[in-house]
């Protein structure tokens, strides 16, 4: 096992935006040389009963970038610990550990994209595709004084979906917002859009 | 076990099950015994006694089996892994709803419980969690029947 005379990376952090979780770290400045770095895991049920148990993230082990998507490395709401080593040649650094366990269920969740289109009289709606985890609450509202809102909701994104036959000369307004039932959280609404639809409206 | 609404993402566990089950149980010698054997204990388990069936078999797994089993090959280990956090976090949600007196025991789900420690207790160590990695779909399986109706509540 190589000798640990490389400084060990620093500055390790967590980003983590709508399930997609990035591990990122400073670099070890050796001139001319590339550095290799190696991440590695375990997740509570390691920590609690096998805390020799380390196990190599799945794209990162190694890698020479300077940080590492370890989101198919947490599939469980439970908090994990994070490590990582700079290795050249036989010198490998020591290993540089995540100051605080991350947990999944703090993933900062974001409006979701979407786009709102009038198919003839048809209300259609388009959102951004998160993946298999996310659901979509839609909610859908002809504006006018008293206008009852409408709820849909949509999984997966990515698929328009039409959402309602709108009357004549109207307005319909919609807004979405998304929901992650593995750690039972919703995102803020979107900003409303609104469509319009051509024609006279009818008479009441 | 509808009470006990555990957001589980079940897809994720089988999908990690699916990805050890062929490795596993090739390396289970004795096919002709079963830990979980499902004509006796589990299936007869009433909507009564789920969640505390549920509970018990979490315990089985957490405190024994994914201990006693040691797996040297990475990937099978990451999927391992993954069940066991898995299977760490619905212990928790299942510990929630206990504290509201969700999750009764009664003595039928004791004695499923029995048996199937019982069954461990009569192998070898390693290969009686072997055996029982390799029966997990038959618990996933059962989970899956009990939670219908609540994954999209």
């Amino acid at each position: 096992d190589g000798v640990a005379v490389l400084p060990a990376p620093q500055n390790i952090s967590v980003q983590s935006t709508n399930m997609k979780h990035v591990l990122t770290w400073s670099p070890v400045m050796v001139p001319e040389e590339i550095v290799y770095y190696s991440v590695e895991y375990q997740g509570e049920y390691e920590s609690l009963y096998m805390s020799h148990i380390w196990i190599p993230s799945n794209w990162c082990s190694p890698t020479t970038g300077l940080e590492c998507d370890i989101t198919d490395d947490i599939t469980a709401t439970v908090p994990y610990n994070l490590r990582v080593r700079a290795t050249l040649g036989s010198q490998t650094s020591a290993w540089s550990t995540l100051k605080h366990p991350f947990n999944r269920n703090s993933t900062t969740l974001i409006p979701p994209g979407m786009e709102v289109t009038k198919d003839g009289f048809h209300l259609v709606i388009k959102l951004e595709d998160l993946g298999p985890q996310f659901e979509f609450f839609v909610a859908y509202w002809r504006r006018e004084p008293g206008a009852k809102e409408h709820v849909k909701v949509v999984r997966p994104g990515g698929i328009p979906m039409h959402l309602e036959t709108m009357e004549p000369g109207a307005t319909y307004c919609v807004k979405a917002r998304t929901f992650v039932k593995a750690i039972g959280r919703y995102s803020a609404f979107s900003q409303a859009e609104c469509v319009k639809v051509q024609g006279e409206s009818l008479p009441l | 076990l509808r009470r006990c609404l555990i957001s589980i993402d079940m897809h994720r566990i089988e999908e990690s099950f699916r990805g050890i089950k062929k490795a596993i149980q090739a390396k289970d010698t004795m096919q002709n015994v079963t830990i979980l054997s499902p004509s006796e204990s589990l299936h007869s388990i009433k909507p009564l006694d789920a969640c505390c069936m549920t509970k018990n078999l979490l315990a089985f797994y957490v405190d024994r089996v994914f201990k006693d089993h040691q797996e040297l090959d990475p990937q099978l280990l990451r999927k391992i892994s993954s069940i066991a956090n898995s299977f760490l976090y619905m212990q928790k949600t299942l510990q929630q709803c206990h504290e509201q007196r969700l999750c009764h025991c009664r003595q039928e789900a004791t004695n499923a419980t029995r048996i199937i420690h019982d069954n461990y207790d009569q192998l070898e160590v390693r290969s009686a969690a072997i055996k029982s990695l390799g029966e997990l779909d038959i618990f996933l399986a059962w989970i899956d029947k009990n939670h219908q109706g609540t994954s999209d509540a």
